[in-house]
């Protein structure tokens, strides 16, 4: 199982559409996963609990996460194409007893 | 009868429940396994109740601050926040609560069958912004309860079909800006200013020109705080409170604060303010990504291919610089809004507050400055701004609360839809 965090300013618009997206993808592709999402101010107390982070290039400068923590970032959260695409990839070259 | 009684009062006349039972149902018609349902449900129910502790923080802290404000000057305070205006409408609605869940559902369906009809209706968008819709549907089923009296369904009926076609038109006409902002992706905002930001991306062209981009320019780094919400609307609070306090004078504020100090007392107000917008939020967090899951499989489900609409922050990666001069813009605006309502002897005293001011006009800026670079981003926002403030005043007085949006939207669109059914109701002989 891979622990998936995705993070945004408020902790609430760009973060749920991530959260929504990637459950919907990993359903799909049959990865098993759990999402949680928060704001960037809280994002410490929840990163060494993290195995994957997603969020916008903004964030990915600026939060701190432990090292062996993945990060994904995404301009276009709505675009699930590229969002797939980068999972995949990154499940396949860190995680890759998680799909097959 | 009485098992029936019980349903109807105790089980369905309880907002956490009855949100954890929508929960339960979307997911089982979503076909999740069971197990996914209960612990979804359970999050949503703690949600709700989570979101019970902050909205009582939230009138304890600022109800204290009113009173003494009500005391000295005579004047109504009036706190622009999003969250705050439901629990305000809320409280007004008392044992009506759960009429704004049924307002949600009924709107989320009209949404849907508008955009089923979409060959006569032309509205393409369906509204998926689980927070927002929220609140709407609540502010919405108090505006229609407060001016017309009508029974739980007229009510229901009245204002989720208003609140949909407002989701379903505005959504709809931001779908070829956003396209063009973000470079051709296929969604489109649901969120609180959309007549803002479609004014904007009309005038900007006119007010400036597209090649003074922002994002080409170098911000100051500090600016960059503004993006983390604890600080922020920790920072904002904070200020207008001070401003506040000094007002009400060291005298009034020593009484307030018992044996703390004044000036610490002024830094524990402000900060207790923003906690209980914090714990707010927190319970929002926990179950609208649950109601939302449910929403948009249902939506996709039904009505495959129709573009969604999803909150403003989707936007914000494509333009994040025009994100931070929009703020600034806004904040200056509102600011001059607040202080020319003093000036003109205003008996509503507007206390900005952090989401209206940054998610507003963060998303007109991100229009404006596309088509008109930073020089109309930073005209349309302080506008919108001062419009944000007045129109928010007049709405708040209307309806006698102490709290309102304060989003361009609510300050515009709903003021009018306020001022409709006041005219109603007064000819009806209702209010």
């Amino acid at each position: 199982m891979i622990r998936i965090l995705s993070i945004c300013g408020n902790g609430m618009g760009t973060s749920t559409i991530i959260k929504i997206k990637v459950k919907g993808i990993c359903k799909k592709l049959g990865i098993d996963v759990v999402v949680d999402s928060c704001s960037a101010g809280e994002a410490a107390s929840f990163t060494s609990n993290t195995d994957l982070i997603i969020t916008t290039p903004e964030w990915g400068k600026m939060i701190r996460y432990p090292e062996g923590t993945v990060l994904i970032t995404l301009v276009n959260l709505m675009d699930e194409k590229t969002l797939t695409d980068k999972l995949v990839n990154t499940v396949k070259e860190n995680f890759p007893d998680e799909i097959n | 009868m009485d098992t029936l009684n019980f349903i109807f009062t105790q089980i369905l006349g309880e907002a956490y429940i009855l949100l954890a039972l929508v929960t339960l149902i979307g997911y089982i018609a979503l076909k999740e396994p069971l197990s996914k349902a209960i612990a979804g449900s359970i999050k949503t129910a703690v949600g709700v109740l989570v979101l019970g502790v902050g909205s009582s923080k939230l009138t304890s802290t600022f109800g204290g601050l009113l009173d003494a404000l009500n005391d000295k000057f005579g004047m109504t305070g009036v706190l622009l926040d999003t969250y705050s205006t439901m629990v305000a409408t809320n409280d007004k609605l008392g044992e009506f609560v759960t009429w704004t869940v049924y307002t949600m559902l009924g709107a989320f369906i009209i949404n849907i069958i508008l955009v089923a009809l979409r060959k006569y209706t032309k509205i393409r968008a369906v509204f998926l912004t689980g927070n927002v819709m929220l609140i709407q549907t609540a502010i919405s089923t108090f505006i229609v309860y407060n001016f017309l009296h009508t029974s739980m369904l007229v009510t229901v009926l009245i204002a989720s079909s208003i609140t949909a076609l407002y989701w379903g038109i505005m959504s709809t006409l931001l779908i070829k800006p956003v396209k063009e902002i973000s470079g051709g992706a296929d969604f489109t905002i649901g969120h609180q200013q959309m007549l803002g930001s479609l004014i904007a991306y009309k005038i900007a062209p006119k007010i400036g020109n597209k090649d003074d981009d922002i994002e080409r320019i170098k911000l100051p780094n500090w600016l960059s705080i503004f993006q983390d919400n604890v600080v922020a609307s920790s920072i904002v609070l904070l200020f207008f409170v001070t401003i506040l306090m000094v007002a009400l004078g060291k005298e009034t504020v020593t009484t307030m604060a018992g044996g703390t100090n004044w000036i610490i007392y002024i830094v524990k107000t402000g900060l207790t303010l923003a906690v209980s917008l914090y714990i707010l939020l927190t319970g929002v967090r926990m179950f609208v990504s649950e109601l939302m899951y449910s929403f948009q499989g249902i939506s996709e489900k039904i009505l495959p291919g129709a573009v969604v609409a999803v909150d403003c922050a989707a936007v914000f990666g494509f333009a994040p610089k025009a994100v931070l001069l929009g703020f600034v813009g806004g904040a200056i605006g509102m600011i001059f809004g607040v202080v020319g309502l003093i000036v003109v002897g205003s008996p509503i005293l507007i206390i900005p507050g952090f989401i209206p001011m940054f998610f507003d006009n963060a998303v007109i800026g991100i229009f404006a400055n596309k088509r008109g670079g930073w020089k109309a981003t930073l005209i349309i926002t302080f506008c919108s701004g001062i419009i944000q403030v007045v129109g928010s005043g007049l709405a708040a007085s209307a309806l006698g609360i102490n709290a309102w949006q304060g989003s361009f939207d609510w300050a515009t669109i709903w003021l009018g839809i306020i001022y409709i059914f006041k005219c109603i109701g007064s000819f009806l002989g209702i209010c």
